[in-house]
């Protein structure tokens, strides 16, 4: 029971944090919150709907698909849409969510209300001590593990990564240094984009696919970062392990809606004891 | 142009029904004077830099919790209309302080989970609320023996609460306190170094704002007769927000603009229900970037603050 409750938080928590991930790194860096994250995610799963489902390609390639479509979504919004309202909050906010609307109606144009199912493109399950494993949510749990690792690396060990996090940290003095911010937005935004759409056509063969699929995966990332700290990004990778596993803890005992409650009555008392989050800077 | 003018305007405008004496018109304008106080009151958030994504959760809360206490205890609807607005507003109180503990972006986030869980609940508790199939047989609404039947009485209410809560939010956007609110938007230090306690008056905001969500639910739901929980989930706000946006944020005018325009789409739009989001994003979109103060930008209106 206990090791079961530990492996569904972990699987799931694996997925959390890839969404969690692409959130931050937008608001860390040009300070907009994306309320469209939860559509990227749905377009991800969108492609793999069209292209593994329908068109029959590999799993694998359908999933890099996904990513790279959501992530050229994201390169025209930004460009477009963002772009001129940088710098003011509440408008940049508005717009993300007129992305979001705007996504979710084209789905509902496009493929229609009611939701749709791939088959599984890897079945059966394991045993891990006495918690019984579906390989699909295992297969998922692994590329969700390569995903993280490879963005862990890229934003240590690249030289666009550790312009991203100069940015991050104080735009001025990185543009002193050379680093034009309204690139690294760029890359920052299509990133995290391309994160969004991969964990969604992950997601894909495990959860019903339609138009609204992206909204209850965005309340989790929202919770998962004010826990880890907006703008951290090993405070989101926490968070989305912590979240998980308290979900699946509380899931189990009573049900998904009280889950909610429970994670984010956590939040509020971070938020009363530790308002930055477990790893967050102090707010300048 | 005079802002007085055009709220001249909107109350010659409230006459109309009357004259058409039309059952379809007067259900739209009745929608209308459920629909403006809650986008005026989403207005006073936003001017001090706040979007409240939980509006619409307190609007349920006031809804079902008017609804409710006549249903169940036979509280008379009077009282429970004021009740479902304190219930609102307490709530607020209770957890505005936690919610603006941090400024900015934190509130957006929780305010949004926190409507998100506010909707679930109402759909998961199925004992109290009926959950997705509805609260049915709310009873209607009764004053000083005078029981609410026609719906043009129900208009003459929605009137009475949409003219008392603009004249409260005008008012206070007029004065001293609009003035602080503002402040508190553009520069908190020098509110705090002129000892303005910012924290209070934003949780003051939150409260008044949430109190009338609480009360414009109340009227819904005796109007209605019929609680669903998507009544008050994401798409109120997106209409409230597209009310604020496309009217203009700045002045309170704005979004009472911006709800006698929005608030009769959907009946118009029938035939093209599936398209309205894709407008609504559409036109969200072409205002932020090309008319950003909406249409009290485009009228020239008179600007809290503006000498006249």
């Amino acid at each position: 029971m206990l090791s079961q409750i530990i492996v569904n938080g972990l699987l799931a928590g694996l997925v959390y944090t890839i969404m969690a991930l692409g959130f931050t790194l937008v608001f860390g860096i040009m300070r907009v919150v994306n309320f469209a994250h939860g559509e990227f995610y749905m377009a991800g799963a969108m492609a793999v709907l069209l292209f593994y489902g329908h068109l029959g390609w590999p799993f694998f390639a359908a999933v890099a698909a996904g990513g790279v479509v959501s992530a050229l979504i994201g390169l025209v919004v930004e460009r477009a849409l963002l772009r001129p309202l940088l710098k003011e909050e509440m408008p940049g906010m508005i717009m993300t969510l007129a992305v979001a609307i705007t996504m979710q109606s084209a789905a509902l144009l496009i493929v229609g209300p009611s939701e749709q199912g791939i088959p599984r493109p890897f079945g059966g399950t394991w045993m891990l001590l006495d918690a019984r494993v579906p390989w699909d949510r295992t297969v998922v749990a692994l590329c969700a593990l390569v995903i993280i690792t490879a963005f862990y690396g890229f934003l240590k060990f690249t030289p666009v990564g550790l312009a991203m996090q100069a940015v991050a940290q104080d735009r001025e003095t990185a543009s002193l240094m050379g680093i034009e911010s309204k690139r690294i937005y760029v890359v920052a935004f299509g990133l995290s984009c391309l994160l969004a759409g991969l964990a969604g056509a992950l997601m894909a063969p495990i959860y019903p696919i339609g138009p609204y699929m992206g909204e209850i995966v965005i309340i989790k990332a929202f919770v998962i970062v004010i826990l880890g700290g907006l703008g951290s990004v090993p405070g989101a990778m926490l968070g989305g392990l912590l979240i998980g596993l308290c979900e699946s803890a509380v899931a189990t005992m009573f049900n998904p809606t009280a889950a909610l409650i429970a994670s984010f009555g956590i939040v509020l008392g971070i938020i009363i004891f530790r308002p930055t989050g477990l790893m967050g800077r102090a707010v300048r | 142009m005079k802002t007085r003018y055009v709220v001249a305007a909107v109350a010659l405008l409230a006459v109309v029904p009357w004259i058409l004496d039309n059952r379809y018109f007067f259900h739209i304008a009745t929608m209308a004077t459920i629909m403006i106080p809650m986008a005026t009151s989403m207005n006073l958030m936003l001017k001090i830099g706040q979007l409240p994504l939980s509006h619409g959760a307190f609007m349920g809360l006031g809804s079902y919790g008017a609804a409710l206490l006549t249903m169940r205890l036979g509280v008379p609807p009077v009282l429970s209309l004021l009740a479902g607005g304190l219930i609102a507003a307490a709530i607020a109180g209770m957890f505005g302080p936690i919610f603006l503990r941090i400024k900015g972006t934190y509130f957006v986030l929780l305010t949004f989970a926190f409507g998100e869980i506010v909707n679930l609940i109402m759909q998961d508790w199925i004992s109290l609320t009926g959950g997705n199939s509805g609260l049915y047989g709310i009873p209607k609404f009764a004053i000083l023996g005078f029981r609410l039947t026609a719906i043009r009485d129900y208009y003459a209410m929605g009137l009475v609460f949409t003219a008392l809560s603009f004249g409260l939010l005008w008012a206070i956007e007029r004065s001293d306190i609009g003035a602080i609110f503002q402040s508190i938007n553009e520069n908190e230090m020098v509110t705090r170094s002129l000892g303005g306690n910012a924290m209070a008056w934003r949780v003051a905001a939150f409260v008044l704002s949430s109190f009338i969500a609480g009360i414009a639910g109340g009227v819904y739901a005796f109007y209605i007769g019929l609680l669903t929980p998507d009544a008050f989930g994401m798409r109120t706000i997106v209409d409230l927000i597209v009310m604020n946006t496309i009217g203009g944020p700045a002045s309170i005018v704005g979004p009472m603009l911006g709800a006698i325009l929005i608030v009769p789409l959907p009946e118009l739009l029938r035939e093209a229900r599936q398209y309205q989001l894709l407008i609504y994003g559409i036109s969200l979109g072409v205002f932020l970037i090309f008319f950003r103060q909406g249409l009290v930008g485009l009228l020239r209106l008179d600007k809290p603050g503006d000498k006249t």
